[in-house]
């Protein structure tokens, strides 16, 4: 392990590397705070970027856009009562009252101090579970995969959707999109229609950039209004600066926050939302002054913004160690790793333990740059929320259009990325979500090779698959969650009927 | 309860698109080896399941556009219309992009692609009509510097800088 470490630390202490961290945090700072634009899209756009980049220093800036944007949906929420991201829903609830009270100020350097915080703890709990889970991983044979591709697909579907058969048909919709090019057995063409750019498969690069950041412009399209103003808030901003003593007064809450978003992180599919929820929640619970909360308490904004951050290090363990991301962000993030010709799994922490530690590293290096940053440059970032949608849209339909034609200069990757755009526009608007279409993209050829290798090794038999105890394991897990998420529905269902 | 035609006929594209898929894969040719599935096997499993799971979605999405069309029997709102203009030229307008990206070069077709991207914005979303003769040409110079700055910029940085080559 230790030479592991010290391999990565010569690849990330690099000019370059550090330089690219610090880029993708400072991207990802000015996307996270602007209500709408995602930290996947944050990635997305990043991905081309990244392609001429060592591993890590291209890892390393996606994960700095990864961190920078989970902090920064604190400055929208705190200031104007709009999350940044999901997971800042939370922060607004005394965020906001404290920035009412004339302390904005006060609130943003309570939340960056915590998001830093939450950040380097669960960057320990990541280099610290992460092995263990890859090393019991490496036992995983085709039957193994096969079941956890299953898992991880409807572990996704059931939470990306508005409903889980929704979830699940755009799971599949990505699964079937995996099966056009040449078939990885028999060498037979499937869905190419003699298009020579599809015999290697849909491009995975031009489906995340369309899923991701097209179909979110188109929404954004869809909903422009050019007579909606942000309020001018940066008069609020009296005293921005990091609140170390303050943060550490609060410690309780840290550890609270540290420890919700490190339990829920690493769980495929619960994201942000639900680990800032819990660690405000548990915080109340164990406060002395519980009345407080809602009405601008800095426990209530410490214990959510550690959270945040402490939810990105959990959820890069099954990332890294499985190959299976939790949600959105994470799977580009897997995307991105895969353009980069690293393949998440267990193998990759025996073959290329340099690499991983390198990772490791890299993640707590963005948060040290997201603390510099944030602390510097909160003034100006604020700004970014004034810069007119029209221009900021065209802009970054125009960086997709870099990303995409980069990989390889094929114009077909374009029309492929509008395609993919205009389908994710329409499943995120009718409730299926894209996330799952990443996934099913990801994990079908996955799936399909190791189903047909296992049968080939198995000669046609299909019981291992439910006899071995991994295999059998995750298909037990997958279909309790299928039927524990329909009794939930179920329920829902019958409130929502019972209150009219 | 939404009143939005899209759900279901979204629903009701799925269904005829997994439909066709699943008679496109049943023509792919099969090649036996012994224990192995067919090439057709799994993309006739996904597009079968989608079709499956696509029912009781069109007939829950019918239902709840049907019920609320009985209540809300009002006509477009202007607002809507607006919404879907935009839309659709944004989409239109990516496509003459990508038509032109590689035909007329990188700089020349993404200065244009900027130009009427945001230019439509303003039209379309009727700010143009309120603006005084001087502010439209305010407007149109401010937008032909932006979209020049943002073309010129972007090619140079990317073509030196990363390395990425563009079409010129």
């Amino acid at each position: 392990m230790i030479s592991g470490y010290l391999d990565g630390l010569g690849m990330v202490l690099q000019i370059s590397t550090l330089l690219a961290i610090a880029g993708g945090t400072l991207l990802g700072i000015i996307m996270g705070s602007l209500p709408g634009l995602t930290s996947a899209m944050a990635i997305a756009l990043l991905l081309p970027v990244t392609f001429g980049m060592p591993p890590v220093a291209g890892i390393g800036m996606l994960l700095g856009a990864l961190c920078g944007a989970g902090a920064s949906g604190s400055i929208p929420a705190i200031l104007l009562n709009i999350p940044g991201t999901p997971s800042s829903v939370a922060t607004t609830f005394d965020g906001f009252p404290m920035a009412q009270k004339g302390e904005a100020g006060r609130a943003l350097g309570l939340a960056i101090v915590a998001s830093f915080f939450g950040g380097v703890a669960s960057m320990v709990i990541l280099s610290l579970l992460a092995p263990p889970i890859a090393e019991f991983a490496l036992r995983f044979g085709p039957a193994e995969y096969f079941s956890l591709s299953i898992f991880g697909l409807v572990i996704i579907a059931s939470v990306a959707g508005k409903s889980l058969l929704k979830g699940l048909i755009a799971g599949l919709i990505g699964f079937f999109v995996s099966t056009i090019g040449t078939d990885p057995i028999t060498g037979v063409g499937r869905f190419t229609f003699n298009e020579l750019s599809l015999l290697t498969g849909v491009n995975l690069l031009p489906a995340l950039i369309g899923l991701f950041a097209v179909s979110q412009v188109l929404k954004d399209t869809f909903e422009y209004d050019p007579h909606e103003r942000m309020k001018e808030s940066a008069h609020r901003i009296d005293i921005a600066r990091p609140r170390f003593i303050e943060t550490l007064k609060h410690w309780k809450a840290v550890v609270i926050g540290v420890i919700s978003g490190s339990v829920v992180g690493p769980i495929p599919g619960a994201g942000g939302s639900i680990a800032s929820l819990v660690a405000y929640d548990q915080a109340r619970r164990f406060s002395k002054t519980p009345e407080k909360f809602g009405s601008g308490h800095a426990s209530g904004i410490v214990s959510v913004e550690s959270a945040n951050n402490a939810l990105l290090g959990g959820a890069l363990i099954p990332t890294l160690a499985l190959g299976i991301p939790g949600e959105a962000a994470t799977a580009v993030l897997l995307g991105g790793l895969m353009i980069q010709g690293i393949t998440p799994g267990p193998l990759l922490f025996a073959d290329q333990s340099g690499t991983v530690y390198g990772i490791f590293l890299a993640y707590l290096i963005a948060n040290i740059f997201m603390l510099l940053i944030m602390c510097l440059g909160i003034k100006l970032f604020i700004r970014v929320l004034t810069v007119p949608r029209k221009q900021l849209l065209a802009a970054i339909l125009v960086f997709c259009f870099i990303g995409v034609y980069g990989v390889d200069g094929d114009v077909f990757n374009l029309y492929l990325m509008l395609g993919f755009g205009i389908l994710g526009y329409f499943l995120n608007r009718y409730g299926f979500g894209t996330a799952p279409v990443i996934l099913g993209l990801i994990l079908g050829p996955i799936a399909e090779s190791n189903l047909r290798r296992g049968l080939q090794s198995f000669q046609g038999d299909w019981t291992p698959f439910f006899t071995r105890p991994i295999s059998i394991t995750f298909l037990i897990i997958a279909l309790a969650l299928l039927v524990l998420t329909l009794w939930q529905n179920y329920r829902t269902n019958q409130k929502n009927a019972a209150s009219g | 309860m939404e009143r939005d035609i899209g759900k279901p006929l979204f629903n009701l594209f799925l269904l005829v698109a997994s439909a066709s898929a699943f008679v496109a894969a049943a023509a792919l040719p099969n090649i036996e080896i012994v224990g192995d599935l067919s090439p057709a096997f799994f993309p006739q499993l996904l597009s079968g399941l989608i079709f499956l799971f696509a029912i009781p979605c069109l007939i829950k999405d019918a239902r709840e556009w049907w019920i609320a069309k009985q209540i809300h029997s009002d006509t477009p709102h202007a607002l809507q219309v607006r919404s879907i203009a935009q839309w659709l030229f944004v989409v239109a307008l990516l496509a003459g992009y990508i038509f032109v990206f590689e035909r007329i070069g990188y700089i020349a077709s993404t200065g244009l692609f900027t130009f009427f991207c945001i230019m439509g914005f303003v039209v379309i979303s009727g700010v143009w009509s309120t603006l005084s003769m001087s502010q439209r040409w305010k407007s149109l110079l401010s937008t032909l510097v932006f979209s020049t700055i943002l073309a010129v910029a972007i090619f140079y940085v990317f073509t030196v800088l990363f390395k990425i080559p563009l079409p010129t």
